[in-house]
C-alpha cells in the first residue's frame, strides 16, 4: 500500500468545491520517498478520522481561538472515498448512530450539520420500549407543552438517525471549507515513541507517530481517537478495563411496508427486551429502517446463514412472537418464514405499538460485530488524550455510543481552547485535567446504567422479570420521571 | 432416598433451565377485565368466559365436590381448567412449543377419539407395542377415548387444546405406566403427572389420599408417591409425545427414551394381597374349624 499524504490549503481547496472537480485531489498528493531526519512538529496530531476524530479537528479548525494550530490527522483508510461517498436514495449503509439534538447542535455549532446530506437523516417523535417477557412497555415522547427539553424549545425530536459515512463525510466536507490541515490518510502508523533531545532540540517528552512511509510527526499533544484498540492508549501506558458481553450486535438495513403508523412525520423507534439482548428497529427516511438486534454470537451467525425471506421472518418474529419461540426459531436452519406465519396466529400483540411488518432487507448490509464495555482508566497523560471508542466502548442499548465521543469532543475542544487563551502548554497533562474530571464521571456513569439494563433483561423469568416490568410501568405513568429522563437522554452524552 | 432426592432436584434445575418456571408473567397482552353484564362473546367453540372470581369459586366448588366424589371426572375437568391459568397452562404449552414434536402437536391438532383412534386396529397390533397395550387397558378397564370432557373455561384458544391434549393422553399415561383407573392408581398417576406437568388440579387430587384405606395410603406412601416424583421429574414432557406416531412402536422402547421405569404392577399387588389375605382367612377359619 502505498502512503500519500496532503496539505489542504485555502486557495488549494476552490478546486474542490465542487464534485466533479475533486479527481484534483490526487494530483496534488505528494508521495512520500525518504523519512526525514527530525520529525515534523505539530501542535495536535489525531490519530483516526472517524466521527470522534474528525469532530475534534472540525472543532478546532472552527473556532477562533485554535484555528492557529498546527493539525495533523492520521488514519488508515481512504479519506477521499469517505468524503465522496454517496450512494442512492434506496439504499442505507448498515453504521447508522442515533445523534442527539446536544449532540447536534455541537454539530451545527462547528459548521459541520450544514453539509451533511439532509435527506438522509431522519429524526423520530416517539420511543416503544417493551420487555419481550412480561410485556410491560413505556412509551417516550414529549408531551404537549411544559416538558420540553428547555435547551431545545418548541421540538419534538428525540434523536436523528444518521448514517456513519453521512456525518465524516460531512464533516470532511467542512474540514476541506476549513483547511489549514495535514491530512495522511491511507497509511497506518508504524509506532508511537518519545522524541530524542538534540542540541537544537528537546522533544524527550514528545510522543513521535511513525507512519509506514517512514514519515514522522512529533505532537504537542496527541489525540487517540483510533478506536476500541487504540494504538495511542498502548503507547500511553492506559489500561481499558471491562468485559465481553458475549453477544453480537447484527446490524442490517430493512424495508418496512409503509413509512410507520404515524406517516413521514412522525417517526417512531422500537426497541424490544430479549432474554438474549435487546432489538431493535430505529426508523430511516422512507419505508427504511436500520435494525440493531443484540444477540447470541451462535444467533447471530444463524441469522447471518438465512435466506432473506427466513431473515425478514426473524426480523418480524423478534418484534413479535414469544421468546420462547424465538429460541425455538433460532433452532431451525430454514423455514423460519412458514413457522412465523403459524405462530402469528396464536400470539397476541398490539399492531400499532410494534413496528410495522418488515418486508425487504437490502442485500450485503447484513452484518455483525461483538458488543464489549470497556472503559479506559483515565483519558489523558503527558501530552496524550484519548476520545471516543479509544476511551469508552459501550453496549448499543441505548444509542448513546457516538454521542459519548460528540461529549468528549465538546469538552476536549473546550480544554484545549482555554489553555491556548490562557497561555498554557495544550499538552500539558494539568491543562487536560478539566477535560478528563468533566468527561470520566459522567461517561462511567451513563456506562453503568447501559451495562445493568443489558443484564437486568437478559433474566428470562422468575421475581425479577415480575419486579422490573413493575418497575417499567410505574416510570412510564410517572410524567414527571419520564421527562427527567428524556431531557438527560437528549442532552447526555 | 437421598439420591433420589438429589436426582430430582438436578433434574428440577435441569427443567427450570430449559423451560420458564410457572410464575414467568407469560401472556404478552392480558386479558380484558369483564364483569357478569357484558360477558364477551366466546373465544373458541364451546368455550365459556368466566371472570376471576367465578373461576375462583369454580375451582373451590369443585375441589370441594370431587373430593368427595372423585369419580366426578366432569368436576375434576372443571377443576383442572380453572386452576390452570394464569400460569400453568402457558408452562405447558411453552414446553410443548420448545420441543419440535410438541410443536408439530401444536400445529396439527390431533383429537384423540375412538372415530380417530380405531381400537380393533390397535387390538391387532403385536403385543407389547404402544397401541396394543393402550387398546388392553382400555378393555382391561373397560373406558372409551370417548369419556373425556370438552374443555370450556380456559380463555387462550391455544391452551384450550393443550388442555384438551393433555386430557385425551391420560389414558396414554394409564397405559404407559400401567397404572389402573381405580382411586389408588389415579392418585399415582396424578402424582407423576403433576411432577411432570405441573398442573395445579393434578397436585390438588393428591388430597385424595385421604380417602384411602390405611394400607393403600402405606402404599402410596412408600412406593407409589417416590415412584412419581422421581419418574415425573425426570422424564421428558409427556405431553410432546405424538401418540399418534407411536402406536407401532414398542413400549418399552418408548418407555426408556421418555426415561420411565414402569413402576410395581397395582392391579397385580392389589389381587396378590386380596388372595393372601384370602388364604390367610382361609386358614385362621380352617384353624377355628379345626
Amino acid at each position: 500500500m502505498k502512503a500519500s499524504s496532503l496539505t489542504i490549503g485555502r486557495p488549494v481547496l476552490k478546486h474542490f468545491a465542487c464534485q466533479s472537480c475533486a479527481r484534483l485531489l490526487r494530483i496534488h498528493r505528494r508521495y512520500a520517498t525518504t523519512a526525514s531526519e527530525t520529525p515534523e512538529i505539530f501542535d495536535v496530531v489525531c490519530v483516526g478520522g472517524g466521527p470522534a476524530g474528525l469532530s475534534l479537528l472540525t472543532a478546532l479548525r472552527a473556532s477562533r481561538a485554535t484555528s492557529s494550530l498546527k493539525i495533523a490527522l492520521i488514519e488508515s483508510q481512504d479519506l477521499f472515498q469517505t468524503r465522496t461517498w454517496k450512494l442512492p436514495p434506496d439504499q442505507y449503509s448498515n453504521r447508522v448512530s442515533s445523534l442527539t439534538p446536544s449532540s447536534i447542535a455541537f454539530l451545527e455549532d462547528i459548521g459541520a450539520w450544514r453539509h451533511i446530506q439532509s435527506s438522509r437523516v431522519q429524526p423520530y417523535h416517539e420511543m416503544q420500549v417493551w420487555d419481550g417477557v412480561s410485556g410491560s412497555r413505556i412509551s417516550f415522547d414529549w408531551p404537549g407543552t411544559g416538558s420540553e427539553p428547555p435547551q431545545f424549545p418548541q421540538q419534538k425530536t428525540i434523536a436523528y438517525m444518521t448514517e456513519n459515512l453521512n456525518l465524516t463525510s460531512a464533516l470532511l466536507a467542512r474540514l476541506e471549507e476549513l483547511g489549514g490541515l495535514t491530512i495522511h490518510d491511507n497509511t497506518r502508523v508504524e509506532n508511537i515513541n518519545l522524541g530524542q533531545e538534540t542540541e537544537t532540540l528537546n522533544l524527550s517528552s514528545w510522543p513521535v507517530v511513525e507512519l509506514a512511509d517512514g514519515r514522522r510527526l512529533a505532537a504537542r499533544l496527541l489525540v487517540g481517537a483510533d478506536g476500541a484498540n487504540s494504538p495511542v492508549r498502548a503507547f500511553a501506558g492506559i489500561e481499558s478495563r471491562g468485559w465481553d458481553y458475549e453477544r453480537h450486535g447484527l446490524v442490517a438495513t430493512v424495508q418496512l411496508e409503509g413509512e410507520g403508523w404515524g406517516g413521514a412525520d412522525e417517526k417512531v423507534a422500537y426497541q424490544r427486551f430479549l432474554p438474549t439482548g435487546p432489538v431493535a428497529l430505529l426508523p430511516l427516511p422512507g419505508n427504511f429502517s436500520t435494525l440493531v438486534w443484540s444477540t447470541l454470537p451462535s444467533h447471530a451467525s444463524l441469522l447471518k446463514s438465512l435466506s432473506t425471506a427466513d431473515f425478514i421472518a426473524m426480523v418480524n418474529a423478534a418484534f413479535r412472537l414469544s421468546p420462547v419461540d424465538l429460541a425455538y426459531m433460532h433452532t431451525q436452519s430454514q423455514g423460519q418464514a412458514e413457522e412465523l406465519s403459524w405462530r402469528e396466529q396464536h400470539t397476541k400483540f398490539d399492531v400499532q405499538r410494534i413496528p410495522q411488518r418488515i418486508v425487504g432487507a437490502q442485500e450485503g448490509t447484513v452484518a455483525s460485530f461483538p458488543l464489549r464495555m470497556r472503559h479506559a482508566d483515565t483519558y489523558i497523560g503527558e501530552r496524550i488524550a484519548l476520545v471516543g471508542d479509544a476511551a469508552h466502548t459501550v453496549h448499543p442499548l441505548a444509542g448513546q455510543g457516538l454521542n459519548q465521543g460528540q461529549g468528549d469532543i465538546q469538552s476536549l475542544a473546550k480544554t484545549i481552547e482555554y489553555a491556548i487563551t490562557h497561555g498554557q502548554d495544550i499538552g500539558a497533562q494539568l491543562s487536560l485535567e478539566p477535560y478528563a474530571s468533566d468527561r470520566y464521571a459522567t461517561n462511567n456513569l451513563l456506562m453503568g446504567v447501559v451495562d445493568k439494563l443489558h443484564k437486568l433483561y437478559g433474566v428470562q423469568s422468575g421475581p425479577v422479570v415480575a419486579l422490573r416490568s413493575w418497575g417499567l410501568q410505574a416510570v412510564d405513568a410517572m410524567g414527571g420521571l419520564k421527562g427527567f429522563l428524556m431531557r438527560q437522554a437528549a442532552g447526555g452524552g | 432416598m437421598a439420591v433420589t432426592l438429589k436426582r430430582s432436584v438436578l433434574c428440577l434445575k435441569h427443567a427450570q433451565q430449559i423451560q420458564q418456571l410457572p410464575w414467568t408473567v407469560p401472556s404478552l397482552v392480558t386479558p380484558r377485565a369483564f364483569s357478569i353484564l357484558n360477558r364477551p362473546p366466546p373465544n373458541y367453540d364451546g368455550h365459556v368466559p368466566l371472570t376471576t372470581i367465578e373461576k375462583a369459586a369454580l375451582a373451590a366448588g369443585s375441589a370441594v365436590m370431587s373430593l368427595l366424589n372423585p369419580r366426578r371426572a366432569d368436576l375434576i375437568a372443571a377443576l383442572g381448567e380453572a386452576t390452570a391459568t394464569p400460569y400453568f397452562i402457558y408452562r405447558l404449552r411453552d414446553a410443548m412449543l420448545s420441543d419440535p414434536t410438541g410443536r408439530r402437536i401444536l400445529r396439527d391438532r390431533p383429537r384423540i377419539t375412538s372415530t380417530t383412534m380405531s381400537l380393533e386396529r390397535l387390538r391387532a397390533l403385536p403385543a407389547n407395542t404402544v397401541g396394543h397395550e393402550y387398546a388392553a387397558w382400555l378393555d382391561r378397564e373397560g373406558v372409551s377415548p370417548d369419556s373425556r370432557n370438552t374443555v370450556k373455561y380456559i380463555d387462550e384458544e391455544e391452551c384450550a387444546y393443550v388442555m384438551q391434549r393433555y386430557r385425551e393422553c391420560h389414558d396414554f399415561y394409564h397405559a404407559l405406566t400401567g397404572l389402573p383407573v381405580m382411586v389408588e392408581g389415579e392418585i399415582a398417576l396424578k402424582a407423576f403427572e403433576f411432577a411432570n406437568t405441573l398442573l395445579p388440579m393434578t397436585g390438588l387430587s393428591m388430597f385424595a389420599v385421604t380417602r384411602l384405606k390405611a394400607d393403600e395410603r402405606g402404599r402410596f406412601w412408600s412406593t407409589y408417591l417416590p415412584w412419581a416424583l422421581e419418574n415425573g421429574l425426570r422424564a421428558k414432557e409427556v405431553i410432546n409425545v405424538y401418540w399418534e406416531e407411536e402406536l407401532e412402536r414398542d413400549v418399552g422402547d418408548l418407555r426408556s427414551e421418555l426415561g420411565i421405569e414402569k413402576p410395581v404392577d397395582l392391579r397385580a399387588t392389589r389381587k396378590m394381597l386380596r388372595a393372601r389375605r384370602k388364604a390367610e382367612r382361609a386358614v385362621a377359619s380352617k384353624l377355628v374349624l379345626d
